[in-house]
């Protein structure tokens, strides 16, 4: 198949929605001793019971680390971690460093705090995305928790890559197998870094390092997950700049294409949040999309991220 | 969507919205589901209800546009009779009716079926004359995870709009084909094969309907958007081609995830929507399992 017809995809057919969904573990989870996971929906997405993250035994992890490869995002209701809590069970799944974007939490450097004050018109994280894709390694897991937030609203959506890439008709799978994307900093941070006045509608402002102004990183299309062996469509629209050897004008229309592909509500579960609630993500293999829908209400979250590997 | 949508418009939009400050009931609970539109009721026994209950849940609808009842038990015959203390239940066209109750569509999906009723955005039978103003639908088997319905409030996708596009477009009115939504070729045909529940097409209940794209609630008296790409073919006075750029624009517009929530179904579970205000999507994310859902439509007014 030309790439050059492939701009505008069709919907997924049925057959073919189907076909990827029912590998999905979603519909038939393992049997765990440590912990209790329910699935969200049938694409992915698990909330996990009968375990306290501060105290984890080795074995509890390790069943953790095998509900995330199956369910990709966890959410652990009830935890309510202090910041150092939280930064330990991070460690647990790796590597925990800085986020250099914003200005990280007092005393804390591995969080990021997260606020939206009631008066906030932009919020952090909308758009489906997944985090820090302009980095050379970006990071494998988010650690996000829910620190104070409105009743209703401000929910979290998340996307199975995987299942985008399967379900896309094998000889468009075939075309874009061998292609790259750059990854570009200054495409989804540009306006925040050069505008020191976008504080006024956004409490916690993205604030690029001068370092970082240029950052551009070139990645697989379909990047291959280092546990699972699957491979996921790993298009970050907001910061996908341009396919590898492509001007950003001529990727565009495909940028649009898969990014709408992957946001497909047979994809997708969605999350609501409680003080307290800790959920943890694998970048490698979802997207996710925080929902500004809290006008006048107050949030705030605890970030950590694991750092990943080169993506393959 | 830059020159269509203003944040700041949409901010406006959402801190209207009563999902932040429900009304406290008398006859039940109300649990807003998102910022932006959707309720859980808990409480209420929809066999039994008095009328003064029955006044206070057309109230939570017309605050929360879709409502999740939990816990009904319900005969066919006893949501008949619910859905016409609400107006007129009336069969509806395009698909087999369940015997003994034609006002009851029966959408059931068996573990190998292929085809999920429902699976696009869209506002039910919007290509009728006086399309159905609330749909019901009751749960009575669904997988144990999937299925779920997503809702979209259009009153916020028609107020997040520039304002100076509501300007041009207040007065437009859509083309809505039945065919478009319910014809041969509205669906694969390898995958209809495997449906149980199929959507039958009769060529001679073909026709084209007028709207308004922004049509007026005849309750708020507020505008909501009202196309989707399963019915609108094109601008009233434009071609196909001449209408579908600024169409598409509208239909991803309508759909942003902060005018949505997702209801999660239980059996027993009775959704109800209102569909001149809000679309919905049915989830096909159960592969392998049976989904068995009872529907009513009760019959709405001429859009204005």
């Amino acid at each position: 198949m030309p790439l050059a017809s492939l701009p505008v995809l069709r919907h997924p057919t049925a057959y073919d929605m189907q076909r990827a969904l029912l590998h999905a573990p979603q519909l038939a989870p393992r049997d765990y001793h440590h912990i209790k996971a329910a699935p969200l929906s049938g694409a992915l997405g698990a909330e996990v019971t009968g375990v306290d993250l501060a105290g984890l035994g080795a074995s509890a992890l390790a069943e953790i680390a095998d509900a995330l490869s199956d369910h990709l995002v966890l959410v652990f209701p009830g935890q309510a971690l202090a910041p150092a809590g939280q930064i330990a069970f991070a460690r647990r799944l790796g590597p925990v460093k800085t986020w250099p974007y914003a200005r990280p939490m007092p005393g804390y450097p591995e969080l990021t705090e997260l606020v939206s004050g009631p008066s906030d018109i932009h919020n952090f994280g909308g758009g489906w995305h997944t985090d820090s894709s302009t980095f050379p390694r970006p990071p494998a897991f988010t650690v996000l928790q829910c620190i104070e937030g409105p009743d209703a609203g401000g929910d979290t959506s998340f996307a199975n890559q995987y299942l985008a890439w399967e379900s896309l008709p094998e000889a468009v799978r075939g075309a874009l197998a061998g292609l790259r994307l750059i990854h570009a900093t200054s495409k989804g941070f540009g306006d925040h870094s050069r505008s020191t006045g976008s504080s006024h509608v956004t409490t916690t402002p993205v604030l690029v390092p001068a370092e970082h102004e240029g950052l551009e990183s070139s990645h697989p299309v379909a990047r291959t997950h280092p546990v699972t062996g699957r491979k996921a469509l790993y298009v970050n629209a907001g910061f996908a700049d341009r396919f590898d050897g492509w001007s950003p004008h001529q990727s565009q229309p495909l940028l649009d294409a898969l990014a709408a592909h992957g946001g497909i509500p047979e994809f997708t579960c969605r999350v609501r949040w409680r003080p307290g609630t800790l959920v943890v993500w694998d970048n490698r293999c979802c997207l996710h999309y925080a929902h500004n829908d809290y006008a006048g209400q107050r949030r705030v979250m605890r970030r950590a991220v694991v750092e990943g590997e080169v993506p393959l | 969507m830059p020159g269509y949508v203003s944040t700041f418009q949409y901010q406006s939009a959402i801190s209207h919205a009563p999902q932040f400050a429900p009304r406290s009931y008398r006859h039940f609970t109300v649990s807003p589901i998102t910022g932006a539109m959707g309720a859980d009721v808990e409480g209420i026994d929809l066999a039994t209800a008095s009328d003064a209950a029955i006044a206070e849940l057309e109230q939570a609808l017309v605050d929360h546009l879709a409502l999740m009842i939990r816990d009904q038990s319900l005969e066919p015959a006893q949501q008949i009779a619910f859905a016409n203390r609400l107006g007129r239940a009336f069969p509806w066209p395009f698909a087999r009716e369940m015997e003994g109750y034609p006002e009851i569509t029966e959408l059931i999906q068996e573990p190998g079926d292929k085809y999920a009723f429902g699976g696009t955005w869209h506002s039910d039978s919007c290509n009728f004359e006086k399309p159905p103003k609330y749909t019901m639908l009751y749960c009575v088997e669904c997988p144990p995870v999937g299925g779920d319905t997503g809702f979209s409030n259009q009153y916020l996708a028609w107020e997040s709009l520039d304002p100076k596009l509501r300007a041009e477009l207040e007065d437009v009115r859509t083309v809505a084909s039945a065919e478009l939504g319910y014809g041969t070729g509205s669906q694969d045909a390898e995958v209809l094969a495997n449906a149980t529940t199929k959507v039958t097409w009769n060529p001679e209940l073909n026709h084209e309907t007028l709207h308004p794209l922004a049509r007026t609630h005849p309750v708020t008296g507020r505008k909501a958007l009202y196309t989707c790409d399963s019915f609108t073919a094109r601008f009233e006075g434009k071609t196909q081609e001449e209408s579908l750029p600024l169409l598409r624009k509208l239909w991803a517009h309508a759909v942003t995830p902060e005018f949505t929530c997702r209801l999660r179904w239980k059996p027993g579970s009775l959704a109800i929507w209102d569909n001149r205000c809000c679309m919905h999507y049915a989830h096909s994310d159960y592969p392998g399992h049976r989904r068995h859902m009872r529907r009513i439509v009760v019959e709405g007014e001429r859009p204005v």
